[in-house]
C-alpha cells in the first residue's frame, strides 16, 4: 500500500509527515475513532521513516516497571550484577511511541510519559536502582473524544494534533474498502516508488530545516494569533513555528510563505484554541497590544522591553492565521480539546488503595489488612538471600556458644523460612489498587426562573465546601446547571478548588427549564467517572422539579397555563414528564444515587420535587433558604 | 543494556541529555527567577513553589538554575558533600563501629577516605516522579549484597541533595506518601534510614523546588504551606516576548553548544553577582522600623504564625543583597525591599476561601 492509498485522513497524514521532518515537534495526536484507518496509518508511518527506526506500541495496561525500566532479576541473579533492563520508554528512543486511546491511558503512566517526554530521557531511580536512559521519542497517539479528554499536560506536549479526523463521506469510504481489497496481501512490507520517493523527501527536508528562514512578522502573526484564540502557554508558539519551517522544507521553499503558516495554524493553534477570535478590528486602528488585562509581573516585563510599533505586515499574518483557523474548525470551538469540559479530570496523581480497583503496583508494606503481592515479595527478597544466609550462619555458629546472641545483631524482626529462601519483613510486597475517588457529587443546579440566582448562590457555597473536603475524602464534584433550551457543564468533575473558582465566577441564569437535559448530563458524567475508576456518583437535583423543555429542547406549557388549562394537560407537557419518569427510572437502575433538594417556597409548592425525588429513587429534602452547611449535611446523609 | 543507546542526531538536540537551556536567556518570569535566585543567595528562605500553567517554562528555568549555582566545597568524594567531619551523626558512628563491624567485618557507611576539600557545583538533583523511597532515602547496596553478602549503605538522592536543592515537577503528581517524607526531611534536615538491621541518620539540609500546573491536580495546602515562596507564573502576552521566546529555542535546539557558548558571558555576570550577594548578606541590616511594618503587614493579612513574617524578610534581605552594587556593607533593608518581595512570600499564606472573589495577590496588593 501507497501513502496515497489511505483515503481520507489527510491532515493526519500532513501532520506526520511534518514529524517525520522535525522530530522535536514531539508528536502527532489525532482523534480518531474505531475503524477510521488509524492502525494502517501507523504502519505507513513507520514505513516512512529510516530503515531501523523504533517502533514501540505502548499497551494500554502497561505497568510502570514495564514503562520505564528496572532491574533485570534473571541478569542479576545470574551474573550477580546490576543489570537494567530498559522500559518501553527507552526502547523508543530515536523513534515513535505509538498509543491508541491516549485518553483511555492510566494516569500514572500518562504522568511517566510527560516526564520522559519533558526531559527527552527516562530516569530511573527505584527500587534500589538508579538509571538514565535517553528517550527522545515521536508520540503518535489517538483518542476517541467519547471516551473523555486527554490530560491537558500530555497534550500540550504534543506538537500536532488533528481534532477532527474525517473521512466520513461515503465516496472515500468506499474508496477506502475498494482499495484494500485490491491491496496484495503484506503489500506494506513491499517498498513502493512512491514510499521511496517520500522518504527522500523527507531526508531533503530534513537537511534543509535549519537554514529555512522565518521572518520577525511572521512569528509575530503566530503570537498574536495565538493571543487571539486564547492558547494557554507559551509552547505552541514554538510548535507552530516548527511546523511552518517543516512544511516549508517539505515543499522545497527557503523561506517560510502563508501556505505553511495556514498548515502551521490548522495543526498547531486551532486545536489548541479555547476561544474564537473577536470580531474583525478596523483596519485603521493600531492593532490592540495585549488582549488580556496583563498581569503585574508583565506589566513589570513590559516596562523594562518597551514594546517597538508594530509593523504593517503583521496584523494581516495575524488574520491569515486566523482565518485558516476558522477554515479547518467545523463546529464550534467548543468541540476542541483543551475548550471542551466533557470528562475533563482534575487528577491528583495516583490515589491508591488497599483492597479495590485495578492493581497498579506493589509497595512495600505490612501484611495485616493488605494482599500480599508473592512475586514482587520473592523478588525483594532474592538479591539478601547471599547476604543474610551469610548472617544467619554466623549467628548460629554465635549462637553455638556458650552466650546468647545480644539482639542488637538479631536479623530485623524473625527471618521466616519459606523453603530455602529468607524473607523479613522489609521484602513483604503488599498490592496497592487504584481507586480513583471516593464518591463524585453532582450538582444539578436549576438556574431558570427567578429563584435561580439564590439556588446558585447555594449551591456555589456547597461546593467550596465539598470541594474543602474533597482532598479528605478523594472525593470529586461537578456542577451542571440547566436553563433555557439546554444543560451545561459549568464544573467537570473535579478536586480542584483553583479550577471551581475559575468556572464558577459568571454563572448564568434565567429561561425555561430542561430538567431531563440536565438528568441525563449527569448521568452522563456518571457512567463517565466510572470507566475512569470513580464507582458511585450522587447527583445532587437542586429544582422545583417542575421541568418544562424537553430533551430535545422542545418547550411544554409554563405553571401557568398549566393551572388555566386545569386537569387537562397539554400533550407536550405530558410527554416531558413521562421523559423525565422514564429518565429518572433508568438512572435509579445504573446505581446512581441522587438527593433532591426542594427550592421551592412552601406555597406554590404542588409535589413536583418529592415526586421527583421518588422516581429517582433519591432521598427528598426541602430547603427553601438552605444554607451551604445544611446542604453539605443532607447530602452527608444520603452518602 | 544499563548504558545509553544513540539517539538519532535530529532528535538529540532536541533535548539534549547534558545541556539545558541557559538561564539568563529565559524570557520573561521574572518572579519565578527572583524567588529561586534568591534561594540561592540564602537557602534558609525555604524553598520555592512555581504554579502556573503549562508551556510557560516552570521546568526549564528551574532546570537551568544549576548552570549558574556557585561552588561549593566538600570532604573529597563525600557522598553527602559535607564539609567537615563533625557533620558525622552520633548515631551513625556508633552504628559504624560496633554493630556494622561486628556482623561483617565492613562498615556501613563508607567514610571519607582523606580530609582534602574539594570543589563541586551546588547539587540539583531533579526527582523523578516514579522514584521510590527507598531510592529517595537511601538503601543497603544492592549490588554489594548479590555479590559478596556485604551490608553495605548506598546514599540515596536525599544524600546527593544535601546543601543543595532538590527539584520536583509536577509536585502536585507526586504520591503523598513520598510528599510526606520529603517534607519531614526538608523540615529537619536529616534524613533517618532503618532497613536490614542498619539504622543510618545523615544530613539532608536542601531547598525544596517544586512545579506544577493547578488544573493538573489540586496541591495539598499543607504542601504549599512549607514553601518559602510561592510564585505564579502565567502565559507571556507580550508579542515580542512570545517572539524572542521562539527564536530563541528554535537557535536552541538547533545547536545548542553554539547557543550556551553565546550566553556565556551573561551567565558568567549572573553568576558573580550571586556570589557576591551571598558574600554581603551577613552584612545587610533590617533596621527596626521596617521589621515593624513587615509584621503589621502580616497581621493586616491574619497571617497565622511567624512564618510570614520570617520568610518576607529573609526574602528581603536576599533581595536587597542581590541588588546592592557596593563592594561591602553595611546594607539597609528598605520596605520597597519588604514590597517587592511580600506578594511571593505571603499569598500562599492567606486563608483560604476557595470561591472568595478577591484573589490573594489582589489582597496582598491591598494591604500593602
Amino acid at each position: 500500500m501507497n501513502w496515497s492509498d489511505i483515503v481520507g485522513l489527510d491532515s493526519a497524514k500532513q501532520a506526520l509527515l511534518l514529524l517525520a521532518v522535525d522530530p522535536s515537534l514531539g508528536g502527532v495526536a489525532m482523534a480518531a475513532a474505531v475503524g477510521s484507518g488509524k492502525s494502517t496509518l501507523a504502519r505507513a508511518f513507520a514505513a516512512l521513516l529510516p530503515d531501523g527506526t523504533p517502533f514501540v506500541e505502548l499497551p494500554l495496561n502497561i505497568t510502570e516497571d514495564r514503562l520505564i525500566g528496572g532491574l533485570n532479576l534473571e541478569a542479576a541473579l545470574a551474573t550477580g550484577q546490576r543489570v537494567v533492563e530498559q522500559g518501553l520508554l527507552a526502547k523508543a528512543d530515536g523513534g515513535v511511541l505509538n498509543v491508541d486511546g491516549l485518553n483511555l491511558l492510566d494516569d500514572a503512566v500518562v504522568t511517566q510519559v510527560m516526564d520522559a517526554m519533558s526531559r527527552g530521557e527516562v530516569r530511573i531511580e527505584r527500587e534500589g536502582l538508579s538509571a538514565v536512559h535517553a528517550a527522545h521519542f515521536m508520540l503518535m497517539g489517538t483518542y476517541d473524544s467519547n471516551d473523555g479528554n486527554v490530560r491537558g499536560g500530555l497534550l500540550d506536549r504534543i506538537g500536532l494534533i488533528v481534532p477532527f479526523v474525517s473521512n466520513g463521506d461515503t465516496q472515500a469510504r468506499a474508496e477506502v474498502v475498494r482499495r484494500n481489497i485490491a491491496a496484495p496481501l503484506n503489500s506494506l512490507e513491499q517498498e513502493t516508488d512512491e514510499m521511496a520517493m517520500l522518504r527522500g523527501m523527507i531526508g531533503f527536508a530534513r537537511e534543509q530545516l535549519s537554514s529555512i528562514t522565518i521572518s520577525d512578522e511572521q512569528l509575530e502573526g503566530i503570537a498574536q494569533a495565538a493571543l487571539s484564540l486564547g492558547v494557554e502557554g507559551n509552547r505552541a508558539d514554538v510548535f507552530a513555528a516548527k511546523a511552518a519551517l517543516a512544511h516549508a522544507a517539505l515543499s522545497g521553499r527557503d523561506a517560510v510563505d502563508d501556505e505553511d503558516l495556514q498548515a502551521a495554524a490548522k495543526l498547531v493553534l486551532m486545536p489548541r484554541a479555547t476561544r474564537l477570535p473577536e470580531p474583525e478590528q478596523q483596519p485603521d486602528q493600531p492593532p490592540p497590544q495585549q488582549e488580556q488585562q496583563p498581569k503585574p509581573e508583565q506589566q513589570q516585563q513590559d516596562e523594562d522591553t518597551p514594546e517597538p510599533p508594530q509593523p504593517e505586515a503583521q496584523p494581516q499574518i495575524e488574520e491569515l492565521l486566523l482565518s485558516a483557523v476558522e477554515a479547518a474548525l467545523p463546529g464550534d470551538v467548543l468541540n476542541l480539546p483543551f475548550t471542551s469540559r466533557r470528562g475533563k479530570s482534575g487528577s491528583r496523581g495516583v490515589q491508591l488503595n488497599d483492597k479495590r480497583g485495578k492493581f497498579v503496583r506493589a509497595v512495600q508494606g505490612e501484611m495485616r489488612g493488605h494482599k500480599l503481592a508473592l512475586l514482587p515479595t520473592l523478588l525483594a527478597a532474592a538479591p539478601w538471600q547471599k547476604m543474610r544466609r551469610e548472617t544467619e550462619d554466623g549467628r548460629r555458629k554465635t549462637a553455638g556458644d556458650e552466650r546468647p546472641t545480644p539482639s542488637l545483631n538479631r536479623p530485623p524482626s524473625s527471618v521466616s523460612r519459606l523453603s530455602s529462601v529468607l524473607i523479613t519483613k522489609e521484602d513483604i510486597r503488599v498490592k496497592k489498587f487504584r481507586d480513583k475517588a471516593g464518591t463524585l457529587f453532582v450538582f444539578v443546579v436549576d438556574a431558570s426562573g427567578s429563584m435561580a440566582l439564590n439556588r446558585m448562590r447555594q449551591a456555589k457555597g456547597a461546593v467550596a465546601r465539598l470541594l474543602q473536603n474533597a482532598y479528605v475524602h478523594r472525593d470529586r464534584v461537578a456542577l451542571v446547571s440547566f436553563r433555557g433550551q439546554q444543560a451545561q457543564v459549568l464544573l467537570a468533575p473535579s478536586q480542584s478548588v483553583e479550577q471551581a473558582k475559575r468556572e464558577l465566577d459568571v454563572l448564568p441564569t434565567g429561561g425555561g427549564t430542561p430538567l431531563a437535559s440536565a438528568l441525563m448530563l449527569g448521568w452522563d458524567m456518571a457512567q463517565q467517572s466510572r470507566r475512569k475508576g470513580i464507582p458511585n456518583t450522587t447527583l445532587i437535583v437542586m429544582t422545583d422539579g417542575r421541568g418544562n423543555v424537553g430533551i430535545s429542547g422542545e418547550r411544554g406549557a409554563g405553571g401557568k397555563e398549566r393551572l388555566a388549562a386545569g386537569g387537562q394537560q397539554p400533550t407536550a407537557k405530558q410527554q416531558i414528564e413521562d421523559e423525565l419518569k422514564q429518565l429518572s427510572a433508568l438512572i435509579a437502575a445504573d446505581g446512581v444515587g441522587a438527593v433532591v433538594i426542594d427550592t421551592q417556597a412552601n406555597y406554590l409548592s404542588r409535589g413536583e420535587a418529592p415526586r421527583l425525588a421518588k422516581w429517582l429513587d433519591g432521598r427528598y429534602v426541602y430547603l427553601p433558604n438552605a444554607k451551604a452547611g445544611q446542604i453539605v449535611a443532607a447530602i452527608d446523609g444520603a452518602g | 543494556m544499563s548504558t545509553h543507546s544513540t539517539p538519532h542526531a535530529e532528535l538529540n538536540a532536541l533535548n539534549a541529555l547534558n545541556t539545558s537551556f541557559p538561564f539568563t536567556a529565559i524570557v520573561g518570569q521574572e518572579e519565578m527567577k527572583l524567588c529561586l535566585l534568591l534561594n540561592v543567595i540564602d537557602p534558609r528562605i525555604g524553598g520555592v513553589m512555581v504554579m502556573g500553567h503549562r508551556g510557560t517554562g516552570k521546568s526549564t528555568t528551574v532546570r537551568a538554575l544549576a548552570d549558574v549555582l556557585p561552588a561549593i566545597k566538600r570532604i573529597e568524594g563525600d557522598v553527602y558533600n559535607r564539609e567537615t567531619v563533625d557533620d558525622v551523626d552520633q548515631k551513625q558512628r556508633r552504628q559504624t563501629t560496633d554493630d556494622g563491624r561486628r556482623q561483617d567485618g565492613s562498615s556501613i557507611v563508607r567514610r571519607p577516605s582523606s580530609q582534602k576539600l574539594e570543589k563541586i557545583p551546588v547539587p540539583v538533583v531533579d526527582l523523578p516522579l516514579g522514584a521510590t523511597e527507598d531510592r529517595v532515602c537511601g538503601t543497603i547496596d544492592i549490588e554489594a549484597a548479590l555479590t559478596r553478602g556485604e551490608k553495605r549503605f548506598a546514599p540515596g538522592l536525599l544524600a546527593q541533595a544535601n546543601r543543595g536543592f532538590l527539584y520536583i515537577d509536577e509536585v502536585n503528581l507526586l504520591d503523598d506518601h513520598l510528599v510526606d517524607v520529603l517534607l519531614d526531611v526538608a523540615a529537619s534536615g536529616w534524613n533517618v534510614v532503618e532497613r536490614e538491621g542498619i539504622s543510618i541518620k545523615h544530613p539532608a539540609r536542601f531547598v525544596l523546588v517544586g512545579s506544577g500546573n493547578p488544573e493538573e491536580g489540586e496541591l495539598r495546602p499543607q504542601l504549599l504551606d512549607r514553601f518559602g515562596l510561592h510564585a505564579r507564573i502565567t502565559t507571556i502576552t507580550n508579542v515580542q516576548e512570545r517572539v524572542e521566546i521562539v527564536k530563541r529555542r528554535r537557535a536552541f535546539d538547533e545547536n545548542p553548544a553554539a547557543f550556551m557558548q553565546m550566553w556565556e558571558p551573561q551567565q558568567q555576570q549572573l553568576r558573580k553577582r550571586i556570589v557576591h550577594a551571598q558574600k554581603i548578606l551577613h552584612e545587610v541590616v533590617m533596621p527596626d522600623d521596617v521589621l515593624l511594618r513587615a509584621a503589621e503587614l502580616c497581621m493586616k493579612l491574619g497571617i497565622d504564625g511567624h512564618r510570614g513574617e520570617l520568610t518576607v524578610t529573609r526574602a528581603a534581605c536576599a533581595y536587597a543583597a542581590f541588588q546592592s552594587k557596593a563592594a561591602h556593607g553595611p546594607i539597609d533593608v528598605k520596605y520597597d525591599d519588604v514590597k517587592v518581595m511580600a506578594t511571593a512570600a505571603l499569598r500562599h499564606r492567606l486563608r483560604r476561601d476557595p470561591l472568595e472573589i478577591v484573589d490573594s495577590d489582589e489582597r496582598v496588593a491591598r494591604a500593602l
